[in-house]
């Protein structure tokens, strides 16, 4: 909300500086973000020379056909001349005057200057110069009673300070210039005025008025005034400078009153022009099935019988609390105005705004819920400027009400305060800023004020009060412990190796969304309301978001392209909430062997096994693709990026659950080993990891490691065959291997070679 | 014969010696089969002055060969010696990965609560109606509701919008005393321009205790702030509201562009927000539970991508978001 200050003090006298000022009232009330300037500046004496002045003589200038030579009266005894462009006044209008040496907003400052000849010893002014409006299409004209000489500040804001202040949901009382004077005048202890606006006396009988409330629920009161006579115009400068400040654009004077009660008080009104209204009735009611209304904005709205309505006799009039309707509003040609100052439930208003996607000045303060017994105050002040600004006589009223909330007691122990906050308030401390705060406070109890009623409905609210009022004087403790339990879960241990792992050989981290554009997995679970296209569905996998990961990079012209990601992917679960599991995927440069050469030195760093075995995947090439522990492992379908890629996705905690932790050592043995290489010609279609399980089989526990060498396929092997060379290493826990140990040994891995592959050792 | 002298000399000579040859001439000079030691070797026949002669022998052969080393190291830097070689020429290629700044900023804030006792939890993103919001005493009318503010996936189903949810989930898991920290992704409908972007992370943090006041949440954020930013920073508590807390306070850092003069970052008030935090709110602790009479506790929350970019000066959120790898490898 934009808080003009000068209008703040009309409420509270504010004289301590703004930025001070500011930050007490973000601190204990509701954040400023900053404060604006409006208007021509407010120092070294500049007010002083914008003047009510008095157009004594005015003529076409002798030289220049578009310009007029005046002789103005600002109440020097002698005339001033002043050259002036416009022409919508004559001799004794009432205009604006800056005087040389006046600064402008945009900084300009005024010097006395011959224009073709003639003397210009100061400016008559347009709206739009000073900042209080958006007119130049001619200079401003001033009401004809202003003295001459008068200081213009004392008639017009020319000058004006805007606290911007952001106030939270549960606080409507803020969403109004007088709930903010009230809590500044609580913080500073000074005096509050008592809330604006006096009934002026009815003129011209009391009509009865026809309002129905059919809905208690949505509309616990509705007051309603009839006005007559009602001359409908623009407003008074002082009311649309105010509107436009505090960020509302000023209609015509009856609207612009509804508009400046709401800001002032914080109850929005509204005004119909009562003429329209069948059989001169209101009701306030619930929608019908297949209802209509076109409301201000020209749209028409289809109606849900939740959503509350004002209606007259025949048809519905406005959507209530949130906007009128079009056939009832105020017009040029309205002379009888009803004005509804009511209370309407936050939460039907919430539903209807929410499910229109209709938020106005209205329904933002509906909806967090408006004090019920504020509608006769508002009403009344808003009685009083319709009376004096339209010329209205005020003819009617009547007040609809169901049995208004009582005010609940608290039940409030003053210590309480302290033990939560953590330093000391003396209960008489706690009880004088509650009061300042206009709550009832007796005994052991306290009772909120009505526009506080929702907010403050339990002890600790109160505590709440205590808290934001002494917030700066809390001291910086820590928690006094006696259980301690902090470290990280063996999962979470095991995510950061995996983290370091990759990194460390290489790979650069990246952050990709968990929503996509399409998943693999038709299952895969939608947003209902997506704000984009691309950003629509919880993905299961996490490869495809770096495939494009990859791909921008190669458009970027980056080099050295090696990508993963640690992220959750969300897995149908026939269940009403998905599975979510966090995987590590990785992209890199290079053929299968890269990608399997990283997980199975992932999976020796970190200790688990890692067995291979082939099986299609959507990404991958149709050969170069296979699982392993915890997911799959593959070389990119070369029709997905331009180059050869690979890469793994795997599921973090089965990794984790597989891996040996802690490590359990193995003696390392004594008595020297044995290294052979042999190389065996089998056909093409045996699998490297088969040949080297029966090596193990055949030859024991005294094989210490055979490890695969190459595979050969060029002649002089014949096609269809290759030849695979490995290494082995022989080595006994219990004695040196002599060579005729190691031949055995060899001739057995090769006669089961031979007999289960059909395997020709190659010499 | 005066043995120490001989020995000195002899000494002297190895180290003397500038090559090879006039190293052999001393060692023939000084134990040669004619030298005098040699000769007075085999001569000698009384014990003690047999053994004083042999030590000499034995230390003089030692320095021989020390001083032979030498001068054949000499010899060799001599032949390897290469003006010519450029020792700026870079060395090989390496391959360097990094850590993304989001995960860096993570384990900092996961080893700052380890630091202060706090277990780390990463908590389930597709959330509950109920958890999300309902045991969090969201108001039925709270805009966080509306489907303009959080995806929706049906009636009862969202993305969650905080980290909080793991506060019921923590409060249910086991009894109080609770200290825990939770993190991860979180989701907002907000319109994507350079300091939004609909997902981003959060660390949220709970204690639950006897006896804990506004003053520990003061003074355990001031530590956590300083942490992520630096021993001179100040932190200031502003009154918000937050359904799930009571008292609610917004927590500021103060800037460290400006110092907490004011500036563009900081739009010249000199303090950065960081945040939401306040006293757990009696009306969550009845959802699970718990007696507000007995326990009490602070909760906060506090967005990892604004945590990174002040660390990082980095204007806008965009690059955290980003795969180019430009802008990655730079941390
Ligand atoms: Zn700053």
């Amino acid at each position: 909300m934009r808080v003009p200050v000068s209008w703040l003090r009309d409420y509270v006298a504010v004289d301590m500086p703004l930025p001070e000022l500011a930050d007490r009232l973000s601190i204990s009330v509701a954040e400023v973000e900053g404060v604006l300037h409006r208007g021509v500046p407010n120092e070294d004496g500049n007010l002083g020379l914008f003047r009510v002045g008095r157009v004594v003589e005015a003529g076409k200038h002798p030289s220049a056909d578009r310009l007029q030579l005046c002789q103005v009266d600002v109440g020097e005894g002698d005339v001033r001349q002043i050259v002036c462009g416009a022409w919508n006044f004559g001799a004794g209008a009432a205009v604006a005057v800056a005087l040389p040496g006046a600064v402008l907003p945009d900084g300009r400052k005024l010097e006395s200057t011959k224009l073709r000849g003639e003397l210009s010893n100061g400016m008559i002014l347009a709206e739009d110069e000073i900042e209080l409006g958006v007119d130049h299409a001619g200079i401003m004209l001033l009401p004809d009673e202003w003295e001459p000489g008068t200081p213009l500040a004392d008639k017009l804001a020319l000058t004006e300070d805007i606290l911007l202040v952001e106030s939270t949901g549960n606080r409507p009382d803020l969403l109004s210039v007088y709930g903010i004077a009230r809590e500044v005048a609580a913080l500073y202890g000074l005096e509050l005025a008592p809330p604006p606006g006096n009934d002026p006396t009815r003129s011209g009988g009391d009509k009865s008025l026809d309002l129905r409330v059919d809905d208690f629920d949505g509309c616990p009161r509705y007051v309603g005034r009839l006005f007559c006579d009602v001359a409908i115009g623009p407003s008074p400068a002082w009311l649309r400078t105010r509107l436009s400040d505090a960020g509302m654009r000023p209609i015509t004077n009856v609207v612009d009153v509804t508009n400046y009660v709401m800001l002032a008080l914080g109850n929005p009104l509204h005004a119909f022009d009562y003429a329209t209204l069948a059989e001169s009735r209101i009701v306030v009611r619930r929608a019908k099935k297949g209802e209509e209304l076109r409301t201000l904005d020209g749209e028409l709205r289809k109606l849900d019988p939740d959503d509350l309505l004002i209606a007259d006799a025949k048809r519905s009039i406005a959507l209530a609390g949130i906007m009128g309707g079009e056939e009832t509003e105020i017009t040029e040609a309205t002379t009888d105005v009803l004005l509804e100052a009511a209370n309407f439930d936050a939460y039907t208003i919430f539903r209807t705004s929410e499910r229109l996607r209709l938020r106005t000045e209205g329904s933002n303060r509906w909806e967090k819920g408006v004090d019920p017994y504020l509608a006769p105050v508002a009403a009344t002040m808003a009685t009083e400027l319709i009376v004096e600004l339209a010329g209205a006589r005020w003819v009617g009223h009547g007040d609809v009400q169901e049995q208004l909330p009582e005010r609940t007691a608290i039940r409030y122990r003053p210590e309480r305060a302290d033990e939560l906050i953590g330093i000391e308030t003396s209960s008489e401390e706690q009880h004088a800023l509650l009061r300042r705060l206009e709550f009832d406070v007796k005994d052991a109890e306290v009772i909120a004020p009505t526009w506080r009623a929702r907010d403050v409905t339990r002890e600790v609210d109160v505590v709440e009060e205590i808290a934001r009022f002494r917030m700066d004087q809390v001291p910086f403790t820590y928690p006094l412990r006696r259980e301690m339990f902090g470290r990280l879960t063996r999962n979470q241990r095991f995510q950061r190796r995996v983290e370091e792992f990759l990194s460390g050989v290489g790979f650069s981290e990246v952050y990709t969304a968990s929503l996509v554009e399409r998943d693999f997995d038709r299952e895969a679970l939608r947003l209902l309301e997506p704000i984009s296209g691309e950003l629509a569905v919880l993905r299961t996998t996490l490869l495809p978001s770096l495939v494009e990961a990859a791909r921008r990079n190669a458009e970027l012209g980056n080099e050295r392209i090696d990508l993963f990601e640690i992220a959750r992917v969300y897995l149908p679960s026939g269940g009403p909430l998905p599975t979510e599991r966090i995987h590590v995927a990785g992209i890199a440069q290079g053929g299968f062997s890269r990608a399997k050469g990283v997980v199975e030195a992932l999976a020796e760093a970190l200790e688990f096994e890692a067995p291979f075995r082939a099986e299609p995947h959507a990404l991958f090439h149709p050969s170069r693709s296979a699982a392993t522990t915890g997911g799959a492992v593959g070389e990119l379908h070369p029709s997905l990026l331009e180059g050869e890629w690979c890469g793994f996705e795997l599921f973090v905690d089965e990794l984790a659950a597989a891996a040996h932790e802690p490590v359990q050592f193995r003696e390392i043995g004594a008595y020297p080993a044995v290294h052979q290489d042999i190389a065996v010609v089998v056909d093409a279609g045996v699998r490297a990891a088969e040949l080297l399980a029966a090596a193990r089989k055949a030859a024991g526990p005294d094989l210490r490691e055979a490890r695969f060498l190459s595979d050969y396929r060029d002649p002089p092997i014949p096609a269809g065959k290759k030849s695979i060379a490995f290494s082995l290493t022989f080595q006994s826990a219990e004695r040196t291997l002599t060579d005729e140990d190691a031949a055995e040994l060899r001739n057995r891995i090769v006669s089961a070679l031979e007999q289960a592959f059909e395997a020709r050792l190659r010499t | 014969m005066d043995w120490e002298k001989y020995e000195s000399t002899a000494l002297d000579s190895f180290a003397d010696a500038g090559t090879r040859e006039e190293l052999t001439t001393a060692h023939t000079a000084a134990l040669g089969r004619k030298s005098e030691l040699k000769t007075a070797l085999r001569e000698v026949r009384d014990r003690r002055t047999g053994m004083t002669l042999n030590a000499i022998r034995v230390r003089l052969e030692e320095a021989f060969t020390a001083r032979e080393g030498e001068l054949e190291r000499a010899d060799l830097d001599e032949r390897l010696s290469d003006d010519a070689f450029d020792v700026t020429v870079p060395g090989d290629e390496i391959p360097v990965g990094q850590l993304h700044p989001t995960t860096q900023v993570r384990r900092l804030i996961e080893d700052t609560f380890l630091g202060l006792g706090y277990e780390i939890r990463y908590d389930r993103e597709v959330e509950t109606v109920e958890y999300n919001f309902d045991k969090l005493a969201f108001e039925p009318t709270h805009p966080s509701r509306s489907p303009r503010a959080t995806f929706f996936l049906d009636d009862d189903t969202v993305l969650r919008t905080e980290t909080s949810p793991s506060q019921i989930h923590s409060m249910e898991g086991k009894p109080p005393p609770i200290y825990m920290v939770s993190i991860g992704r979180c989701y907002r409908r907000d319109a994507i321009d350079a300091t939004h972007y609909p997902i981003f992370h959060q660390f949220e943090g709970l204690a639950v205790d006897r006896g804990l006041t506004l003053a520990d949440l003061k003074g355990t954020l001031l530590h956590v702030m300083r942490a992520l930013f630096g021993e001179d920073r100040r932190v200031r508590f502003r009154t918000h509201f937050f359904p799930f807390t009571e008292p609610s306070m917004e927590p500021d850092v103060s800037c460290g562009v400006c110092g907490g003069e004011g500036c563009r970052t900081c739009r010249y008030s000199g303090w950065l927000e960081m945040g939401g935090s306040g006293m757990v709110d009696s009306r969550v602790f009845q959802n699970v539970g718990l007696d507000p009479e007995q326990w009490s506790g602070f909760a906060f929350g506090v967005g990892i991508e604004r945590v990174t970019q002040l660390r990082h000066g980095m204007a806008e959120i965009r690059p955290l978001w980003s795969p180019d790898l430009r802008a990655l490898r730079q941390f």
